[in-house]
Order: structure tokens, then sequence, then C-alpha cells
């Protein structure tokens, strides 16, 4: 795909209305980096929540937005792991050719020219730490952030399946997110219970499983001593941040930690202002770095 | 009535190792849970039990089980389909339902109002569309026969 025309920017649907300080840092972000995203007002749903319903409308709906971006001739970004995963897991199962025409019938009934297979699909940490280059992100650094020490949270998607994000990261112990936070100057814990889901997906059919999950992971945090937890997808900050307070009573315990998006601690050391980074929607407060 | 959306085929090359439960998180909180087990049922025949059951819908769809079955199969996309099936045969959770009409009438999970267009436009962010029929015509287009 043709770079210079920029990247089509996968917004989602809980990153626009639920997570404005990820799309609001993420986008002043690019531009620090002089990455262009562009916004396709055509995208649909992404289809992860339907494949709980109609397993083939999800395809559907994953293949048009694929459609939609190599029609354009650009490449996608996507800021959650969750639709970054479907959407690639769909790339995937449409190099079978002849699932690849069925889909592509359907589309034509939608009004959506053919998908060849061409569109290439990534979170847009991923696309950091492979294509913009973590050099790169370093010179680009004005305030280091040494002083910091981080918990990062990958969510499961963002690494699995395995094979549809082309294994770029290693699902059961992934390092692409710890090491762009590194790049800031910033530390990263090692901790036990890192590779634990968030638990959001199940929190509207078994909420006392869902606070159970998300509760470990902020009480290894909590007890580590993170500056705060880094998190890449909209989902895991609803169960950290939002969630944080019943969570916490669910097990007798205040928790305070502060939930930043990869985007907002990378906006730091590059030198964006508070807000350029969404921090007013923080709702955890992170102190600054002095 | 399940053969498009199980791979029988597949299942058979289940060991019942039990790899998947062993490294699965619901199930280290709720032993009930056991994803092997779900196997087994799907390969005895025992469907019903499962579509009105709540094991089903005790899957985050983490992947750790796709990850770590030695045979390849994709435990994770099989919870899915058995979900999809439950819902096809209107033995779904309230949840489902409701999600699925808010799909209908704004094309999203996350529905926009009108209130968080105006937050978008204080923060300077284009405004998003709050209602569309577009997942609603996929449903359709979904469903047509060649």
């Amino acid at each position: 795909m043709n770079k210079s025309k920029g990247y089509a920017l996968y917004l989602g649907c809980a990153t626009p209305v639920k997570a404005l300080k990820y799309e609001i840092s993420a986008r002043n972000l690019a531009k620090r980096l002089g990455v262009e995203l562009v916004d396709v007002p055509e995208f649909g749903c992404c289809g992860f929540p339907v494949k709980s319903m109609d397993p083939f409308a999800a395809l559907l709906m994953a293949a048009r937005n694929l459609a939609l971006a190599e029609e354009r001739g650009m490449d996608m970004i996507g800021l959650c792991t969750g639709c970054v995963a479907v959407l690639s897991e769909t790339k995937e199962s449409l190099k079978n050719g002849r699932l690849r025409d069925k889909v592509n019938e359907k589309l034509r009934l939608l009004g959506v020219k053919e998908y060849s297979g061409r569109v290439t699909v990534k979170h847009f940490a991923r696309f950091l730490f492979e294509d913009y280059g973590l050099d790169a992100v370093r010179e680009r650094v004005v305030a280091p952030l040494g002083s910091l020490n981080f918990g990062v949270h990958y969510g499961c998607h963002y690494t699995k399946p395995g094979h549809a994000h082309g294994h770029f990261d290693d699902p059961s112990c992934p390092t692409t997110l710890d090491e762009l936070i590194r790049s800031t100057g910033a530390k990263t814990i090692e901790y036990p219970n890192k590779n634990l889901c968030c638990g959001l997906t199940v929190m509207g059919v078994a909420e006392d499983l869902s606070f159970r999950l998300a509760s470990e992971k902020l009480e290894c945090l909590s007890n580590r001593g993170a500056d705060a937890m880094v998190v890449a997808c909209p989902s895991c900050c609803i169960a950290y941040e939002n969630n944080q307070k019943p969570v916490g009573r669910s097990i007798g315990r205040t928790f305070n930690l502060p939930i930043l998006y990869f985007t907002q601690v990378l906006g730091l050391a590059t030198g964006l202002s508070e807000d350029d980074m969404g921090f007013e929607f923080n709702r955890i407060a992170f102190p600054r770095p002095l | 009535m399940d053969s498009e959306l199980i791979d029988r085929e597949k299942l058979k090359c289940c060991h019942h190792c039990g790899k998947c439960s062993s490294g699965c998180e619901p199930n280290r909180l709720d032993p009930s849970f056991q994803p092997h087990q779900i196997l087994h049922l799907i390969g005895v025949g025992a469907l019903d039990e499962l579509l009105t059951g709540d094991a089903i819908w005790k899957c985050t769809t983490c992947f750790t089980c796709s990850e770590r079955c030695p045979q390849g199969i994709a435990v994770t996309d099989i919870l899915w389909r058995l979900r999809a099936l439950a819902f096809r045969s209107g033995r779904t959770s309230e949840l489902l339902a409701a999600q699925k009409d808010v799909l209908l009438k704004t094309g999203r999970l996350y529905a926009a109002s009108p209130l968080d267009n105006k937050k978008r436009e204080k923060a300077g962010l284009p405004p998003l569309p709050e209602g569309s029929s577009l997942v609603a015509r996929i449903f359709k287009v979904s469903d047509e026969d060649e």
C-alpha cells in the first residue's frame, strides 16, 4: 500500500465514546511523530461483538473494512486490540480463495469493491515498534521518563491469536510494548500475572469472575509500587480504571493506580501538552514527573 | 444444524489432554468451567446441555487455550460458535440480545449519544454517527442464500 497517502485510522466503537483520552493522545502523538492518520467515515463495526451471534456476518463486517481501506490504497492502524485482532484474523481467513470469493460476492451487495488481500492491519503500538521504529521514537524524546516505573498490560488480543498477528510478539511472553515504553527512558516492571486477561468481556454475564481477574492485576501492580499501569486497549482500560473502585470494594481494598494509555506515556516523553494527551479524562490522577 | 459452525473432524484430533483447561484463567477461578470438557460434550453430541448451560458464557475469549492446544484446535473460536448456535436457537443471554438491538439501531456496540458528540466537539474530535443501518444490512446479506 502507498505510505504517502497516510494510514487509515480504524477507531472502533469503544475508543471514540469511552476513551477520549486514548483517541486524543493517539491523534496528537501521531502528529508529533509525523505519522499521518486518515479518518475513513465509511468504516463500520469490526465484527467482534457479532462473533457470538453470526460468525459469517462478523467476517463480512471485518472484510468490508479491509476492502474500504484497500480501495483507498491505505494500510490500517487500529487502537483497540479487539478490532485489530478481528481484522487481522479476517485477513488471514480471506487468504482462502473460495471464502474470499464468497465474501466478495456479499460485499458487492453492500456496494463495496472486492477485497484482494493487499491491506495490512496493525495496532498503533505494533506500528510504532515495527514500522516507525524505537530509534526514531528515541530521537523524538525531549523529556526522558527515567524516574517512572510502569506496569505494562498488553491485552489478550494485542498478540493473540498469534497466527493472525504474524507472531510479531510472543503471546506467552510479550515484550514489544515494554520495549516501546522503555524507549522513553521509563522502566517497566516484570510481574507474575502480566498475561492475565482484564476480564471485561465477561463483565455482563459473570461480574464476580470479571472483577476477580481485574483485582489480581491491580493488586499485583499496586503492591509493586508501579507509578501507573499502561494499557493499549479501551476495554482493558474500562476494566482497570472505570471499574477500579467496585473491583477494589469486591476484595475489601481501595486501589489508587493510575491507568495510562501507551500513547499518553509516549506523549509525556515527546513533549505533548496535558490537553493534547487528554489528561483531563484520566479518572485516577497521574502525578506529572518533575 | 451445527455442521457448518463446528468442525467435528478437527475436534476428533482432541487428545483430551486438558492443556486448554489448565491454562484457562476462568477455569482457575471457577473450576466448573472446563474447555476440554466442553470439547468432549460436543464430541458425544451433548450440544443441548452446552447451549442451555452457563459455561459457554464464561469464556473471556483471551485465546490462551487456542495458543496452548498441541493439536492446533481453535478452542476459543469453538466457544464463540457455541454462543452463536445458542443465539440462533433463541437461547441467548439478555446481554447479547440487548447488544444486538444497539448494533441494529446504531451500527456500533458503544452507541454515540448527542452528549457524546458534544464532548467530542469540545475536544476537537470529528462527530460520530448516532444511527446506522449498516449492521442490519450486513445481517440481512449474511442470511441470504447464494
